[in-house]
């Protein structure tokens, strides 16, 4: 009886529902993959029995040998693992000191033109991470590997280095610079938040403008840093696209490259091992952010008045600081799409003279691109407009199943802030994030490729895409979601309750309109994201759904220079546009969503 | 020893200006309060005497050194002003413990490692935190946050302290306590102290001087006493006094030196000023009682209505009406009264105050109701 009387009181809470339903919805899509992935790595594969000898579906140990104790490990898990960690930290340290400085630069110095450049300087984070590899590729690329010269060997007929066009520096730079608007983001948001009393009391107390800085303003940021570097770790550790672009022209490997290497060769169960690896690093990386954060100096302090800080003056200093802001922001954010734009009217690549320019690559047909493998011209190809339709229908299937369920689950969890339910689903929401993309595809291609009990098989379909899009794209969401509910105060709801409106018109007629544009901005995440995405996507594609991303791929992988360039410059466009029209209409942005 | 001069201070953000021509002293040892509702300009004024805030035109001199000025274009920065500074939002370094916090000024004065444990040592113990020497702000009261704020703050031994409504976040039975410690420190350490509050309580009870501000202009700078018994303006006799001042409009009907006879719609007075002044029949005045000055009698003169009755034990505030007119009177005693009861009134004493129609202040006298005819 009084359990009974337990149960009915938990289920009238609108949140314990929602949380009961997102929590069991969530198992069955990040624990039991989970699970699955596991077996794999000690399963024998169909493809894998006649090598090692042993009947398929038996079970082995064998993978895990062969990653980390074999005389092969080094070339299949440790060197791509420490190329790995070496990239990954060269990036952050990039992106924290470019986003970083030029946080401190907007909110604590009167340097020129902030509006303007801090709008400019996201450019690089909605673009496709690959998009910089591809104008860098552009930019640097030499004659020595093969192929066509780049832009500046072709201008100045000097062959660019190696190590400046592929490798390690490159890939370091590109994907810092990338993650550099995310960092802007996070540590300029603490910045702006940071009350200025702080620094205002060390003032009155005869502390020099350096003494102030390194005792006081580093010390309290550094916590937002941190989590900031680890968080950008992770994603360098997990990005596939660079590496792929800059690494594989001179056989440079990491663990994603290498990952796509053995899950779609003849190693599955090795990829499956790698796959795991990265994720117990990816957790091991987030309790570490957990335990950074949780820690006995509490950083929420009473905002004080919103007395602003007196901004530094650069004195002579600055205009020519805020012009070598100005170009280095235009050369990350504007160069990238130039490059694209020139290299898909050039006929033969490498050739920069006039006469050399040609329209044909967009609007040629196919009797006129005969050179060209008879392919149309990019706005009269019936493959683009096809994976077009199939991109944007993708992203927005996404977008609205991860919104909905992120928002609802951001907003269960605040409401149910304290139990234990409420910490699981807070944690398995944020999980797909660890999980490099590469793999979490993996796992779902694994999982859902042949029919288990009522669930049919989805490989090839068009629902497998949107439910990995969904799940992998949820903890962006939530975040926002969780953001959101956060700074909306529980009595405005309540006050509600005690009028009698039931929960659905709560919804939608008071916490959805007073956070309208944060949610929205929980959205506008999985949508950018989705447009760009290529990693997660490649190893699910079937000719029959493919989307622009992986045809950008396609022709990269055919060495269709002009078509790619063009593809390229097309989903950046239709990505910064719909960012725009968003923005103007709702006010929401993408750096509400992460800077919260 | 440091008086502050502030001469014809303004400071515009923008066309809207905080604080307009401003200009007062402040002597060696006193302790001030600036006193206004929220937005008067009373935390600019104390941010510019610190130099955390530029003025935009003015001159400021401390202990007879000119800090800012500008038309000379001088603007020392805060630190050399020898000032303390204690924050709304105490501004306690969250990432130091209790004793870094309090060590980190004496630090930036290059002090001895074994001077500076002294005078920590000597600034928990007087502001009775010495356990919680080691704890993280976090980890504190609000009270107990605020005592460090404060220990933080005097451990430079500043000769000027300003305080930016310190109390504020505190409870009402915490607040009633730090004011006691805050009167002792200040005879203790002999400091100028200034000091920003909205609760006139808190200025009432505190203060030396009241400095009271409004949009940003100086309304009367004066002992509380001063500013409670003869308010410059009806503004100033508002702002000041719980219970609030009565202030009823009349129009006089006959004037004969300082003896006037005012009437409006529901009652009529006789007033006598204590020295003659201007007012001619017809003139519009206002009569400024204070709620202690208002008598209830049995007599049947005139009679006001009991609105409603707030009895606290020593006192009862009551709340009268005579026509269209509501009166604050205060009782001495444990009294009630039932509300809708009929009550007679009297005027005691001669500090009934008589302003113009404009609200500035013509003089005192004492008052008798009249019949009205």
């Amino acid at each position: 009886m009084e359990i009974r009387y337990r149960i009915q009181s938990f289920l009238k809470k609108p949140h314990n529902i929602i949380l009961l339903v997102v929590f069991m919805l969530l198992c069955y899509l990040t624990l039991v993959p989970m699970a699955t992935m596991i077996r794999d790595t000690v399963l024998v594969h169909v493809g894998e029995a006649k090598r090692l000898k042993l009947p398929a579906f038996s079970y082995t140990l064998e993978h895990w040998r062969k990653v980390l104790v074999d005389a092969t490990s080094l070339n299949i898990f440790y060197k791509p693992f420490l190329n790995s960690l070496l990239t990954s930290l060269g990036a952050c340290l990039i992106a924290l000191v470019l986003g970083g400085g030029f946080a401190w630069f907007v909110t604590r110095t009167n340097m020129r033109w902030k509006g303007i450049l801090s709008s400019l300087c996201i450019f690089p984070y909605i673009m496709p991470s690959w998009t910089l590899a591809l104008a860098w590729f552009n930019l640097f690329k030499n004659s020595l590997v093969g192929g066509s010269p780049g832009i500046i060997s072709a201008l100045t007929g000097i062959q660019t280095p190696n190590w400046l066009a592929y490798g390690p520096f490159p890939i370091a730079v590109v994907t810092g610079l990338h993650y550099a608007p995310f960092a802007y983001i996070m540590i300029g948001g603490i910045l702006r938040n940071m009350d200025a009393n702080l620094e205002e009391a060390a003032l009155m107390l005869n502390a020099s403008r350096f003494r102030i800085m390194y005792r006081i303003t580093i010390p309290i940021v550094i916590p937002a840093v941190l989590s900031t570097f680890l968080l950008v770790f992770s994603s360098a550790m997990s990005s596939f696209a660079v590496p792929t672009f800059l690494g594989l022209p001179v056989r440079y490997q990491v663990l994603t490259t290498q990952l796509y290497r053995t899950l779609n060769g003849l190693n599955p169960g090795q990829g499956y091992v790698i796959a795991l690896l990265m994720i117990i690093l990816g957790v091991s990386i987030l309790a570490l952010n957990q335990k950074i954060i949780g820690k006995r100096k509490n950083y929420t302090t009473v905002t004080g008045k919103s007395s602003n800080i007196a901004l530094v003056n650069l004195k002579k200093m600055r205009t020519p600081i805020s012009i070598i802001i100005a170009v280095i922001l235009f050369c990350v954010s504007v160069l990238p799409l130039l490059s694209f734009a020139l290299e898909s009217v050039i006929l033969h690549p490498g050739d920069y003279s006039f006469d050399n320019f040609t329209l044909q690559f967009w609007f040629g047909t196919a009797e006129q691109n005969s050179m060209a493998n008879s392919e149309p011209g990019l706005l009269l190809n019936p493959k683009l407009y096809s994976s077009l339709w199939h991109s944007v229908k993708l992203a927005i299937s996404c977008a609205v199943c991860a919104g909905t369920i992120g928002f609802l689950a951001g907003y269960a969890i605040v409401r149910g802030r304290g139990t234990r339910l409420a910490e699981y689903v807070n944690n398995l929401a944020f999980f797909p994030y660890l999980m490099p993309s590469m793999a979490f595809s993996a796992i779902y291609l694994s999982m859902f490729a042949v029919r288990r009990g009522p669930v049919p098989a989805l490989y090839g379909t068009f629902l497998l895409l949107v439910v990995t899009g969904t799940v992998k794209y949820l903890p962006f969401a939530s975040r926002s979601g969780i953001n959101a509910m956060f700074q909306l105060s529980k009595e405005i709801e309540e006050a509600g309750t005690i009028l009698g409106v039931g929960w659905f018109k709560r919804m939608t007629r008071l916490v959805i309109p007073i956070q309208k544009s944060s949610f929205i901005s929980g959205y506008l995440l999985p949508f950018t994201s989705c447009m760009r995405e290529l990693s997660l996507f490649i190893l699910l594609m079937t000719p029959n759904n493919q989307v622009l991303t992986t045809l950008l791929y396609y022709y990269n992988e055919k060495g269709w220079n002009q078509y790619s360039n063009g593809i390229n410059l097309l989903i950046v466009i239709i990505v910064i546009c719909i960012n725009s029209i968003v923005n103007k209409v709702t006010g929401a942005s993408i750096d509400k969503g992460i800077g919260g | 020893m440091p008086r502050i001069e502030l001469i014809h201070i303004s400071k515009k953000f923008g066309k809207f200006a905080a604080v307009d021509d401003l200009s007062m002293v402040i002597e060696d040892g006193s302790f001030i309060t600036l006193l206004g509702p929220s937005g008067c300009g009373k935390t600019t004024t104390l941010r510019m005497i610190a130099g955390l805030e530029t003025p935009s035109e003015g001159k400021i001199v401390i202990d007879g050194n000119t800090v800012f000025s500008s038309s000379e274009e001088i603007d020392i920065s805060p630190a050399k002003r020898d000032i303390g500074f204690l924050f709304q939002n105490y501004a306690l370094w969250p990432h130091m413990t209790v004793y870094q916090n309090i060590a980190f000024g004496l630090e930036n004065l290059k002090w001895e490692k074994d001077k500076i444990t002294l005078r920590v040592q000597e600034l928990l113990s007087m502001l009775r935190i010495t356990e919680f020497a080691g704890r993280y702000p976090a980890e504190l009261s609000g009270g107990q946050q605020q005592r460090v704020a404060i220990a933080r703050t005097l451990a430079t031994s500043p000769k000027i302290l300003l305080m930016d409504e310190p109390l504020s976040n505190l409870d009402a039975k915490l607040r009633m306590e730090m004011r006691t410690e805050l009167k002792r420190l200040h005879l203790e350490t002999k400091s100028t102290f200034i000091y920003v509050t909205h609760d006139q309580l808190e200025a009432m009870t505190l203060s030396t001087k009241i400095c009271l501000l409004d949009k940003g202009i100086l309304k009367q700078y004066d002992s509380p006493l001063g500013v409670y018994n003869m308010p410059g303006n009806t503004f100033t006799a508002d702002f000041v006094g719980n219970p609030s001042i009565n202030l009823i409009p009349f129009e006089v009907v006959s004037s004969e030196g300082p003896a006037l006879l005012l009437q409006n719609n529901d009652m009529a007075i006789a007033y006598s000023a204590a020295a003659p002044l201007q007012a001619k029949p017809g003139d519009k005045v206002v009569i400024g009682i204070r709620p202690e000055f208002i008598s209830v009698t049995d007599s049947h003169d005139i009679k006001a209505t009991v609105y409603s009755s707030l009895p606290s034990g020593m006192e009862t505030i009551i709340r009268l009406k005579i026509g269209e007119i509501f009166l604050n009177s205060v009782v001495f005693g444990s009294l009630d009264f039932p509300v809708g009861s009929e009550l007679g009134i009297d005027l005691k004493g001669n500090k009934m105050l008589i302003f113009d129609y404009k609200g500035t202040l013509l003089g005192a006298g004492s008052a008798c109701v009249k019949d009205k005819e």
